[in-house]
């Protein structure tokens, strides 16, 4: 890859795309991790729903990780 | 398959002296779930069996028993021959032995403690030479003890109030250690100097029966204390050789009383009148013949069975119904939520689906193999869980199937891939999308037929087939919109328009608030091919970076090798633990979420152990 600025530009791009999306999903999923280890203190058997409402946010970097490649791809495209 | 089995409300009534005998028959068959009756005008529940409260009684000893002793409840062959009688004596026998040890454990506790504190003490006046007798009560004398900031300041000061003063000091730890000895008359005075020196009191409470000097205490203390801890260890095994000797004794007595006190408090769920009893319940339809024969054979026909097909508005108990091969998935409806008895039931599709969706997140052939050894390892080791490990096996032996189909080995492409994961990204994006259109629309004709069999045709058609047709839709606007098609898009927009309506009829505002739903939840699988991606990646990273090391030779092999170990041994933890996640999510959160209702009371036979 020809290091100009462009390139540059894409891959903060890229970056950004990701990294943002992982602290929103972690900030969305420390809520729900601590509510859910609350509530499975109260009541065990919710410990599989809790972990399934835990992964939830999960969403938000997986649709990160896809807008991250499209941006990269972007690069190779020229 | 699809549909729980097919359950009989039934009534039993008899009159009060044979209801022991139901009960113990009922216990035996193990298949009727009793519905618990709740007191009304007509009838209160019924009183438990008179053996209830001793049973108890004597259940509670038993547990207090492996309490003390460590025992933890586990499978055993020991056998209770004559019943409650002998779990009594023996009980007593055994408390009476622990009680003693247990005792004896206290006091020397109790005793260890005390000598710790004097030991604390003692070290602090090891350094001062004084006899430890001089630190009793005297009438004109006044001593204090502790410690000080300055000592030479403190000396000038006193000097100037009396001349009776007897100073010691040491240096301990950080500030200065003194006893100070003082006519009783200054006593006050020299509180006051002392306070002003910031002077912290030191109170010596353990110490006074203890004669001689500090040092030669300490090393009595230090030999009365290894004894106290070698008489600590022998009660100990002591404790040790019991519970051993009676483990098996307890555990199954335990058992026992655990069964007999369930019979006992059975009662307690019936309706009952002064002189006879009523249960109400559920069987099974295949088994209810027999059930009902047998029952009759108990009480010698002295009962009236009544049973009928479950009704429209019944909270009928669930008994899910599965082929053997796709039962151990009925784990994942356990742990969400137990499908209604006139919905249908998801299991066989989570069967389907479920590892596949693995399969292709994970996705190689070498974290395949190594994860059902580790999976047949484990379900060796708890036997428990054996429905969770059977899954987890069979996912994993998808995922091998997939890593060919990737021809990925612990990250490595070993043989020519059919899709690469790497390089043919996109494929497999619109794969992954193409994966959750299909298992959208699944969920939503399942659905539709909950909903026909609930609510009727119309309701149906309003609510979930307003969502084919929304999609519809959407396709041909998108198609035509690109140009892929030549019809009007006012065709696609048309469809998009008639479902919307369709959605409010069926389902008020909430429906149109649901709309955007639908493409969310399509575009959440594309994590089908997100999480296999991050994982390659990593297990490339991981192959690269000890690659590096194995060019330099020598030493840098060893590291090489620790990296690839240590790191493909955190990634497939990562991977399985990811994969496992987010396919069950797919299924509970997108899958589910289209037809499944689910609060229903598991199916639960009296007697029967979990």
């Amino acid at each position: 890859m020809a290091a100009d600025i462009s390139t540059g530009l894409i891959a903060i791009g890229s970056g950004l795309a990701i990294g943002l999306s992982a602290i929103a999903a972690a900030m969305a999923e420390s809520t729900i991790g601590a509510a859910a280890v609350g509530a499975m203190a109260e009541k065990e058997e919710l410990f599989g729903k809790g972990l399934i409402l835990t992964v939830i946010p999960e969403t938000l970097v997986i649709f990160g990780l896809v807008i991250a490649i499209l941006i990269l791809n972007l690069a190779k495209g020229g | 398959m699809l549909r729980p089995h097919q359950m009989n409300s039934v009534i039993i009534t008899g009159s009060n002296n044979i209801q022991e005998t139901v009960i113990k028959e009922l216990h035996n068959l193990k298949i009727l779930h009793i519905v618990e009756h709740s007191k009304n005008e007509l009838a209160d529940i019924g009183k438990p069996l008179e053996s209830a409260a001793k049973l108890s009684e004597i259940l509670v000893k038993v547990r207090a028993l492996m309490a003390a002793l460590g025992i933890k409840k586990e499978d055993n062959r020991f056998e209770i021959k004559k019943g409650s009688l002998e779990i009594e004596s023996t009980t007593k026998k055994i408390t009476q032995e622990v009680s003693i040890n247990l005792d004896e454990f206290k006091k020397i506790e109790e005793q260890s403690t005390k000598n710790q504190a004097a030991k604390q003490e003692l070290e602090i006046l090891k350094s001062i030479d004084m006899p430890l007798e001089s630190f009793t009560p005297y009438k004109t004398l006044a001593y204090f003890t502790g410690y000080i900031n300055d000592i030479n300041l403190l000396k000038e000061e006193l000097a100037e109030i009396t001349e009776r003063f007897m100073f010691f000091d040491s240096i301990a730890k950080k500030s200065p250690f003194i006893v100070l000895f003082i006519d009783a008359k200054n006593k006050e005075q020299a509180s006051n100097i002392l306070n002003k020196h910031k002077f912290s009191p030191v109170n010596f409470a353990n110490i006074g029966n203890l004669k001689g000097n500090a040092s030669g205490n300490l090393k009595k203390l230090e030999e009365y204390t290894k004894k106290l801890q070698q008489k600590k260890d022998s009660i100990k095994k002591n404790l040790e050789k019991l519970s051993m000797e009676y483990q098996g004794f307890l555990i199954a007595a335990d058992e026992f009383l655990d069964e007999q006190l369930e019979k006992a408090q059975a009662p307690l769920k019936f309706a009952s009148t002064q002189s006879s009893f009523l249960i109400k319940g559920w069987i099974p339809a295949e088994e209810l013949k027999n059930s009902i024969d047998r029952l009759n054979k108990a009480s010698k026909n002295k009962i009236f069975i009544h049973f009928e097909p479950a009704k429209k508005d019944d909270k009928v108990p669930v008994k899910l119904k599965n082929p053997i091969f796709a039962k151990p998935f009925e784990f994942f409806i356990d742990l969400y939520s137990i499908p209604t008895y006139k919905e249908i039931d998801p299991t066989f599709f989570i069967f389907l689906t479920f590892p596949i969706f693995f399969g292709v997140m994970l996705g190689d052939i070498g974290y395949g193999a190594l994860s059902i050894l580790l999976f047949l390892v484990l379900k060796k080791k708890m036997p428990k869980a054996k429905n969770f490990f059977n899954i987890l096996i069979l996912a994993s032996f998808v995922t091998i199937l997939f890593g060919f189909l990737f021809g990925e080995f612990f990250g490595y492409e070993i043989t020519h891939p059919i899709i690469s994961r790497v390089h043919d990204m996109f494929t497999l994006l619109y794969i992954a999308i193409g994966i959750g259109i299909v298992h959208v629309n699944i969920g939503l004709a399942i659905g539709f037929i909950n909903e026909l069999k609930s609510h009727g045709l119309m309701k149906a058609i309003y609510e979930k087939a307003s969502w084919f047709i929304l999609q519809i839709g959407i396709a041909l606007l998108a198609l035509s919109y690109f140009g892929k098609i030549l019809i009007s898009p006012l065709i696609g927009a048309g469809f998009l328009g008639l479902s919307i309506l369709m959605l409010f009829k069926g389902e008020g505002i909430k429906g149109i608030i649901e709309l955007p739903s639908i493409l969310t939840n399509i575009m959440s699988y594309v994590r089908l091919m997100a999480i296999g991606l991050s994982s390659v990646e990593l297990a490339i990273v991981i192959n690269e970076s000890s690659k590096e090391f194995f060019h330099k030779g020598g030493f840098f092999v060893l590291i090489g090798v620790l990296i690839l170990v240590i790191g493909h041994a955190i990634n497939i933890m990562l991977g399985l633990l990811g994969s496992f996640l987010h396919s069950l999510r797919l299924h509970y959160v997108e899958f589910f979420s289209k037809f499944f209702h689910g609060g229903a009371k598991k199916y639960q036979p009296f007697g029967a152990k979990e």
